[in-house]
């Protein structure tokens, strides 16, 4: 085999691979059941500063002004609809979108861990995605540190004068690929593999779960740019009202 | 250790047969127009929602549904046993059918919503890497060996068996339990009164912002907007940016029409009064106890 063939074999393996074989996987939520006591509680405390964190922020734009509650309420509803809506991956089976990213950029990072937390407490009673005792471990991924990523890439971006759609595309999709890598680490945390331990375990969890996510990715990050870009053609009194970054 | 297991699966086979079985009756019987299969259905997602409201299990004590579900949850998990995660599947199964009163083709459709995170995350777990040719069966891929052994898939099928067992007894509280409830019983737990507020708010929008989606989906749809890849990322990404506008343009109005309705800075609902039946505590109690014999005499 030349070289050449070589190589067009590998892409197409990986094509194949990264294609080939998706079930109609969502955003990565752990599942009810999944995590042993010790890590449910463990994941669920790590939370708790953040959740603090976006507490005192929401309670200060409450206090400053009564009105935005149903603002951020709407916030809320929007990134829970965002991700219950099937959209087509690649391959042509359905996914859904995360939609934090998206939250994160319009909304700000603390005020999403909030609202996520939320979210997932209505994925979990009116999906059936996620579950209540590993509620702690899908907030950390999905509402603390996804957004956390997103923002500060759109802001790096900002700062290195990136062009709008580009910036707010790598955010939603690097948040995405984030989100995606941590929830691995929990649960390769929780199974560590027999002989290469905790990272051999975690690496077997991305392969695995690579063929839904990278797509899924990609195209959260797609969407969320042509999302803002309506935003911006229909709606610039209101995203100047929302301070684009900051809710009220 | 592994008769345990195939003791286990041989309880839970029959109860798997005739559930199959009997979805299979109903839906020869019923015959419906176009026909899912078990599985995703149209607008699955609502579908919870209403079934906990038509549960006959939605008068008992929402705080005692909810303690009751994390308790078996955390017996699940914690017990990690075969032969627990099994009784828990047909129990709250039966609870939940029999009689709460939905039928077995939606429990088993909203029970198969995770199968495919269960199905690929216990892949990572029963297959794994070495350099060396170990475990019982493996496949040569170039570098090293993917392996597996028996005592791998053994390990895999329990934690099966786990997960289905927590999200059967999650499913007993959503299926039986309206989110409205839920909430009243999240906002008797001392969470900040806010907090509990922002999750009603949060609760009706949602369906407000579904309807606004949905109408404006069937629009672009009639239009051919959801014709290919590119025309759905374009229509999608316009209808959710308009639905985004639409809906905070109307966030004012929402508040305006709450405090010409007397809000002032907190929700309050009318509470059914729910009692909860000595019996049923009994009852939930003895099921604890059983679950522990059960342990104790297996593990």
């Amino acid at each position: 085999m030349s070289k050449k063939q070589k190589a067009i074999l590998t892409i197409s393996a990986i094509i194949a691979l990264a294609f080939g074989i998706v079930p109609g996987a969502g955003a990565m939520h752990i599942m009810e059941g999944y995590l042993p006591p010790t890590y449910c509680i463990a994941w669920g405390a790590i939370c708790l500063p953040f959740l603090a964190m976006g507490w005192f922020s929401i309670k200060k734009t409450l206090d400053k002004n009564k009105k935005s509650i149903t603002m951020l309420a709407i916030a809320g509803a929007y990134v829970f609809v965002l991700s219950s809506l099937k959209i087509p991956s690649v391959t042509g089976s359905c996914s859904h979108m995360t939609g934090t990213g998206l939250g994160a950029i319009l909304f700000g990072a603390s005020s999403v861990s909030i609202l996520g937390l939320i979210v997932l407490i209505f994925q979990a009673i009116l999906l059936a995605h996620g579950g209540l005792t590993t509620l702690g471990a899908n907030t950390f991924s999905m509402a603390v540190a996804g957004p956390f990523v997103a923002i500060c890439i759109y802001k790096l971006c900002q700062k290195l004068k990136v062009s709008k759609a580009v910036s707010v595309f790598l955010a939603a999709a690097i948040g995405d690929l984030f989100t995606y890598c941590v929830t691995s680490m929990q649960l390769a945390l929780a199974y560590p593999s027999a002989e290469g331990g905790v990272m051999a375990s975690a690496i077997k969890f991305l392969a695995v779960f690579a063929p839904t996510q990278l797509p899924l990715a990609i195209v959260e990050g797609i969407l969320t740019v042509l999302i803002i870009m309506g935003l911006e053609t229909y709606a610039k009194s209101e995203l100047t009202e929302i301070g684009f970054i900051k809710v009220v | 250790m592994e008769k345990t297991i195939i003791v286990c699966l041989m309880l839970f086979l029959p109860a798997f047969a005739m559930v199959i079985s009997l979805t299979v009756q109903k839906r020869n019987n019923e015959a419906r127009g176009h026909g899912h299969g078990i599985g995703h259905r149209h607008g699955s997602w609502m579908a919870i929602d209403y079934f906990a409201f038509s549960s006959k299990l939605r008068r008992w004590n929402a705080t005692f549904k909810l303690a009751f579900t994390l308790v078996i949850i955390f017996l699940c998990i914690g017990l990690n046993n075969a032969f627990v995660s099994a009784v828990i599947i047909v129990s709250m199964f039966y609870m939940v059918v029999a009689v709460g009163g939905l039928s077995t083709r939606d429990y088993i459709s909203v029970l198969s919503i995770p199968i495919a995170f269960i199905l690929i995350s216990v892949i990572a777990i029963i297959v794994d890497f070495s350099k060396l040719p170990v475990g019982d069966f493996r496949i040569f891929i170039g570098f090293g060996y993917l392996y597996s052994s028996i005592s791998m898939l053994f390990n895999g099928l329990r934690l099966m068996l786990k997960i289905i067992a927590a999200v059967s007894a999650l499913q007993f509280m959503i299926l039986t339990t309206p989110p409205s409830e839920v909430i009243l019983v999240i906002r008797k737990m001392h969470v900040p009164n806010k907090f509990a507020d922002l999750m009603n708010m949060i609760y009706r929008y949602i369906f407000i912002l579904l309807d606004a989606f949905s109408k404006m989906k069937d629009a672009a749809e009639a239009r051919l907007g959801y014709r290919d890849f590119k025309t759905f990322c374009r229509t999608f990404g316009g209808t959710a940016g308009n639905v985004l506008v639409l809906s905070l343009k109307k966030a004012e109005a929402y508040y305006d029409a709450m405090e010409s309705r007397c809000y002032d800075g907190e929700l309050l609902f009318l509470e059914e009064e729910k009692k909860i039946s000595l019996r049923t505590i009994i009852s939930a109690t003895l099921f604890i106890f059983y679950l522990l014999l059960i342990w104790f005499f297996t593990k």
